[in-house]
């Protein structure tokens, strides 16, 4: 029944008060109005987050963009928690874990059999590039004693060979970057692999970044800079442009060494399918990816934030395209970024990595984070398990820095054996995810161990949906 | 060179299409024996005399490809016609004479020693180099010098496009003209003592000439740092 509209409609009570209208009855909370959600209290933009706003604030105060260490902080980055093992039930049978031996021995670098000493490690993990000067030279030396008691390897990082290194790893990995610090060639014939490196995780297609209050009197000699410069280094080689220029390259460090030792090309996540078949085809012994959750001691916030691609995903794409070329077995992968345990570091077996590397891992085990001179947590204006000054130099611990106050922080005998344990953890770790898996060595452990737990894995990894069984698939 | 003319006791080798990794073991039990070495037949081939000691005379006759005397730590190397990408790449001792042009990079990332090239060089002659001298008798290409951290590269015949390019402490000299400066470079006259340090190095190439009119490219200083060389203002605000 239609109304008649030229006519106000009259309830049959009287109309009530606006205060009762208004909920301002008896009940009411004062500075809580009914109608007025939370969100007008906490801010529901999902464009201008609180971290967005502090973003522009941030900018418009410095005129440029911020920089920091550690690795990233976008919240999209799917993590190694996404995926889960599935054991050996009824279909396999597993290996008894607290029994019977599952071989960990990793060698890199001798498919091809063009070297005489491929790098015989063993455990599958080893100590990633962080250089003398994003490092104190203790901290380097502690890696080195640490790798060595465990069988395996550091690598120099950019910033030429540190003696104190040298003499404490058993095996190292000699890196060359496109700024070329402290390059020799003696250096190179006493290295036990050579790393060209043509990007990093943290900041694909950007170079290396030491800010001056770590470019100390040693760090400008054996880089050749003037002290105390904001060193901000080059990306592209000096030597070489494209892939058929770098095969030639490799055959001169080939040569320089006597074909004694492998040769190791280093890139950033970005391409993987595409650049690991181009490194391959280029002559590389091993490629090594790392993702975009890599670390680094200092790089514009930006390029950690929102360059490269996830590491999982990085593993997958990599190992396919080896298999693709023929490559498998040719040439080793290994995979780095944001791996914090034995468990993440399975699953980039599993995944299709020969080896992965640890940075920040085993920063912290070095003490990076304790919570230790507190105070000096404060002065930066963050708290153990939230610091990532290192671009600072003025790491509260002694990891991080060219300080020698704050680097005698760090006893290093106590930090070489607490990386030994990490990695003796961490390898236990692998060991006990392969057993239930049924494997006798952790390199048997393949996609088919992991399910995903998210579409998001799933799809990045091509890992199968657990339960359902099946990829996501488009 | 005519064989009459070569030295009694030197020792040939033969490149043609050898594996290069045989050839360059032969160069080396070659060196071993200290007498002069002449590389013939050499087809532009890369990686020719990589990692060469010191105590060393070689001669590679004709030209040669990539990265010949790489990495060098005291021999002496004469190509005597031309060479590819980055002759000297990294040496650290000794002295190259390229008889004729020089590809892209030549001296790149060298530390010590000195290359003579007489024609004229490729782009990015001596970038990243870390001490040293590169003395081009010709021009030398866009962006040489680049990110040079110390040495010196000096042109003769004057100088490309984004010369002297982002400098650490390296210099650029040139006689000539210059196509265009890359960013943050002074231009400097230099002193008649510095002309006198840089003639000390012409001089045994046989290269001194009075009347040049000298421009030392050294950088402007402003991509050395961020605005800030205190820890304090790079905490995160």
């Amino acid at each position: 029944m239609a109304h008649d509209l030229s006519k106000p409609y009259d309830y049959p009570f009287d109309v009530a008060s606006e205060d009762e209208i208004r909920f301002r009855d008896a009940g009411a909370v004062d500075g809580r109005p009914a109608g007025v959600p939370s969100s007008y209290d906490e801010g529901g933009s999902t464009r201008w987050t609180p971290e967005a706003i502090s973003e522009v604030h941030a900018l418009a105060q410095l005129g440029r963009y911020q920089v920091r260490g550690y690795n990233t902080f976008n919240k999209q980055m799917p993590t190694f928690d996404d995926l889960t093992f599935v054991p050996a039930t009824m279909t396999r049978l597993p290996l008894e874990g607290y029994r019977e031996s599952c071989d960990t021995t990793t060698v890199l670098g001798g498919g091809r059999g063009l070297v005489e000493r491929p790098l015989e490690l063993k455990i599958p993990i080893y100590i990633a590039s962080m250089s003398f000067g994003a490092l104190s030279a203790s901290a380097k030396a502690s890696l080195g004693y640490g790798a060595s008691k465990v069988g395996t390897m550091t690598c120099t990082g950019e910033g030429g060979m540190l003696e104190e290194e040298r003499e404490a790893s058993q095996r190292l990995l000699y890196q060359m970057s496109p700024a070329r610090y402290g390059v020799d060639l003696d250096h190179l014939r006493r290295a036990d692999a050579l790393e060209i490196v043509v990007g990093q995780g943290a900041k694909p297609g950007t170079g290396g970044l030491l800010l001056g209050m770590k470019v100390s009197p040693r760090v400008s000699e054996m880089r050749t800079l003037p002290e105390g410069v904001d060193q901000r280094s080059t990306i592209r080689h000096p030597d070489f442009l494209g892939a058929d220029d770098l095969a030639v390259k490799i055959e001169e460090l080939r040569i320089a060494t006597n074909y004694q030792v492998p040769i190791f090309i280093k890139m950033g996540a970005t391409r993987p399918r595409f650049d690991v078949a181009v490194a391959a085809k280029a002559g590389a012994d091993v490629v090594v990816v790392d993702g975009a959750e890599g670390g680094t001691g200092a790089s514009p916030e930006l390029l950690l934030n929102h360059t490269g691609i996830p590491t999982m995903s990085a593993i997958r794409a990599a190992r396919e395209a080896l298999d693709e070329c023929g490559m498998s077995g040719k040439v080793s992968l290994v995979a780095a970024g944001g791996i914090r345990s034995g468990v993440d570091a399975a699953k980039c077996l599993a995944l299709g990595a020969d080896a992965v590397m640890i940075g920040n891992a085993a920063m912290v085990a070095l003490g990076c984070n304790s919570p230790r001179y507190l105070e000096d947590y404060q002065a930066l204006g963050t708290s153990p398990g939230a610091c990532h000054h290192c671009h600072t130099g003025r790491c509260p611990v002694g990891v991080a820095t060219q300080d020698p106050d704050l680097e005698a922080r760090m006893n290093p005998n106590a930090g070489a054996e607490r990386v030994a344990r990490y990695l003796t953890a961490m390898t236990m770790e692998i060991t006990a995810l392969a057993k239930a898996c049924g494997k006798s060595s952790v390199h048997n452990l393949e996609t088919e161990d992991l399910r995903a737990l998210s579409f998001q894995a799933s799809a990045f990894t091509g890992v199968k949906m657990a339960g359902i069984d099946r990829a996501y698939d488009w | 060179m005519s064989n009459a003319a070569r030295q009694t006791d030197e020792i040939v080798i033969e490149v043609g299409q050898r594996h290069i990794r045989e050839v360059n073991q032969d160069i080396m039990a070659a060196c071993a024996t200290g007498r002069p070495i002449r590389v013939v037949n050499t087809l532009s081939r890369h990686n020719l005399g990589v990692g060469l000691p010191d105590n060393v005379d070689i001669t590679f006759e004709g030209s040669v490809g990539y990265y010949c005397g790489g990495l060098n730590t005291g021999a002496n190397i004469t190509i005597e016609r031309n060479c590819g990408w980055a002759a000297g790449e990294g040496m650290a001792k000794g002295h190259i004479t390229i008889g004729g042009y020089a590809g892209m990079s030549c001296g790149a990332a060298m530390i010590g020693g000195t290359i003579h090239v007489k024609g004229d060089a490729g782009p990015r002659v001596g970038v990243a180099m870390k001490g040293g001298n590169i003395v081009v008798e010709g021009k030398i290409g866009y962006q040489s010098g680049f990110m040079a951290h110390a040495g010196r590269i000096i042109a003769l015949g004057g100088a490309g496009e984004s010369c002297a390019d982002a400098l650490w402490q390296g210099e650029v000299w040139v006689a000539g003209g210059i196509d265009s400066l890359g960013v943050d470079v002074d231009v400097i006259e230099p002193t008649p003592e510095e002309v006198a340090e840089v003639d000390a190095i012409l001089d045994p190439l046989g290269l001194v000439d009075s009347s040049r009119n000298w421009r030392k490219l050294v950088s402007g200083q402003r991509l050395w740092y961020f605005e800030s060389r205190d820890a304090s203002a790079w905490l995160m605000i």
